[in-house]
């Protein structure tokens, strides 16, 4: 892996502002709408208040749009020839392949570091200091899990458009893995089978516990296990998905 | 009829097996196999090139000449035959820095500037050239800052030269590198390559325009349907169309006599057009023995050598 050309490229995907708007500008604006100013922010979550409940909600949003569109664009930019400038110099797949997992981390780790320093200078509070760093790293690392997903889309349909779509479509999956707003009964159920919920339920973890609220005021307990399954699982599928992709891209070329 | 090698020892990386010719295929095959049919892209070629040569790689699309420069820079492996490049494998080589490319289908990031792109590159290698000394050789100083996606299509092939030429390669190879400009851009890209064929570098180029080959190659290899139909100097090249031409009007009640190697005759009112192979002798018979008059001797230009060599091919 190369410094300079690893830095440039994190450069690069930091000044485009049209997709740093939706990967750190957005779930910062949605966690001080939501988060900050309502009424429920001081509230208890379990070892931390209601904001720091959502602002761990809100950067692992930010986090998985990231990775997403970096390894999407990835995949994009290597069959538009930039693979073939690449291929005629010293850097292998397996560079150029470590080079794009550490720029979508780095670049994954740009809206939590702005959405936690949101957290505190308003009303997040959580027990202990650990905490904080135990989330944002779990939600770093879980964020790498939609990089396959992005790889994905971005080899299956070769265009920016779809890279761009699949990046949209996380807002459903949001919703739907009780990352935005607090589910309940058949919806909560179906929840627990979508890629967000583990990732966005193991970031929670340290503040939580696995304790699930509904919005009737219920409570389930998710065991740490199941919340690894789910992540575990969906990046068997992503992977899975991202390999076919390869190999019928190669097979074509 | 290879033209005589020109080695440049002097600049030859330490690196590189010493008498290896720069790129030698051997029954080099390659096979495209989709669910209709199967393209044999490159058919059996076999071809040297020696250290300080430059080579035009001519023919028409579909002729294969992407194809093989592919196998030569080790992006694609042959389905048989060998290649070596400098003595070494394509990949090898590449990553030693020996070979620079234009690719045609070499793409570029449109969000960085043209001096990021170059400095970009130039960090994979392990020795490169300074990125401004890079930038000012392709002729790309006076945009550096441009974003790529606001460069013309010329400059953005210089921008890919400049790429190229970052490892100070001894081997050059360009897919079609003029394609998109006009001809002024065109002008000056080759001064710039004259500039560095001149410094020893072997330089093959496919094209399909006939005046580069004519203008810049010592060597011309015609590739048609996969197959290498020709391969000689550009001199070799033009009279292996043998295709001249002698006009001249002859009266009409006289029976033409027996010309001497004539392949075909055309008449037209009173002119006849003669073919041949061999233009000095039939002139010199028809303005001594026969009479001919208003005699007019043409001798096809590389175009006609081209489309002669390349419609003869398709008739076998």
């Amino acid at each position: 892996m190369n410094l300079t050309y690893t830095l440039h490229d994190f450069w690069r995907q930091v000044r485009a502002f049209e997709s740093m708007f939706f990967i750190a500008v957005l779930p910062a604006a949605l966690f001080v709408m939501f988060g900050v100013t309502q009424g429920w922010s001081n509230e208890s979550s379990g070892n931390g208040n209601v904001s720091a409940y959502l602002m761990v909600s809100m950067a692992a949003y930010g986090a998985v749009t990231a990775t997403t569109s970096i390894a999407g664009s990835a995949a994009v930019e290597r069959m538009k020839g930039w693979g073939r400038q690449l291929a005629i110099t010293p850097m292998g797949t397996g560079g150029y392949a470590a080079t794009k997992v550490v720029v979508a981390v780095a670049v994954a780790v740009v809206p939590v570091i702005i959405v936690y320093l949101v957290g505190v200078f308003t009303n997040s509070a959580m027990d202990d200091p650990w905490r904080w760093f135990a989330t944002a790293g779990i939600v770093v690392a879980c964020s790498v899990v939609f990089a396959l997903y992005g790889l994905a889309a971005g080899l299956l349909f070769r265009s920016d458009g779809a890279v761009s779509a699949a990046s949209g479509l996380l807002v459903v999956l949001a919703f739907l893995g009780n990352v935005f707003m607090p589910l309940s009964g058949s919806l909560l159920d179906f929840a627990r089978f979508t890629p967000l919920y583990g990732i966005v339920g193991l970031a929670r973890y340290p503040i939580t516990e696995g304790w699930v609220v509904a919005v009737d005021g219920t409570a389930e307990q998710d065991s740490v296990w199941m919340l690894l399954a789910n992540v575990g699982v969906w990046a068997v599928i992503f992977a899975a998905v991202a390999l076919f992709a390869a190999r019928r891209a190669t097979a074509r070329n | 009829m290879n033209t005589s090698a020109t080695s440049s020892p002097s600049l030859s990386a330490p690196t590189t097996t010493p008498l290896a010719p720069a790129i030698e295929c051997s029954q080099v095959h390659q096979v495209f196999r989709t669910r209709k049919e199967t393209v044999h892209a490159v058919n059996n070629v076999s071809l040297r090139i020696d250290r300080g040569e430059i080579v035009a790689l001519l023919g028409p699309n579909g002729a294969g000449k992407t194809t093989l420069l592919d196998i030569v820079l080790g992006m694609s492996d042959a389905e048989e035959g060998t290649v070596s490049v400098f003595g070494r494998s394509p990949r090898e080589a590449v990553s030693c820095g020996l070979v620079g490319a234009v690719q045609q289908t070499g793409g570029l990031l449109d969000d960085l500037s043209v001096r990021e792109t170059v400095v970009m590159i130039a960090a994979l290698y392990r020795q490169h050239m300074p990125v401004d000394e890079a930038l000012e050789r392709a002729g790309a100083t006076s945009f550096a800052r441009r974003k790529v996606s606001k460069c013309s299509g010329g400059q953005q092939q210089r921008v890919r030269f400049a790429l190229a030429l970052l490892p100070e390669p001894d081997l050059l190879v360009l897919d079609e590198p003029t394609a998109g400009m006009d001809v002024q851009s065109r002008h000056d890209f080759w001064d710039t390559m004259h500039a560095e064929a001149r410094e020893g570098r072997t330089v093959v180029f496919a094209t399909h325009y006939l005046q580069e080959a004519e203008d810049f190659a010592q060597r011309v290899v015609l590739l048609d349907r996969g197959a290498v139909h020709h391969d000689g100097t550009v001199d070799s090249f033009r009279s292996a169309s043998t295709h001249q031409t002698v006009s001249f009007v002859w009266p009409e009640p006289t029976p033409l006599p027996n010309l001497p190697g004539v392949t075909r005759l055309d008449r037209t009112g009173s002119r006849v057009i003669a073919h041949t192979h061999e233009s000095d002798r039939l002139a010199r018979f028809l303005l001594t023995q026969t009479p001919a008059a208003e005699l007019e001797i043409s001798r096809g230009g590389l175009e006609e050598a081209f489309t002669a060599l390349i419609s003869r091919s398709t008739d076998t």
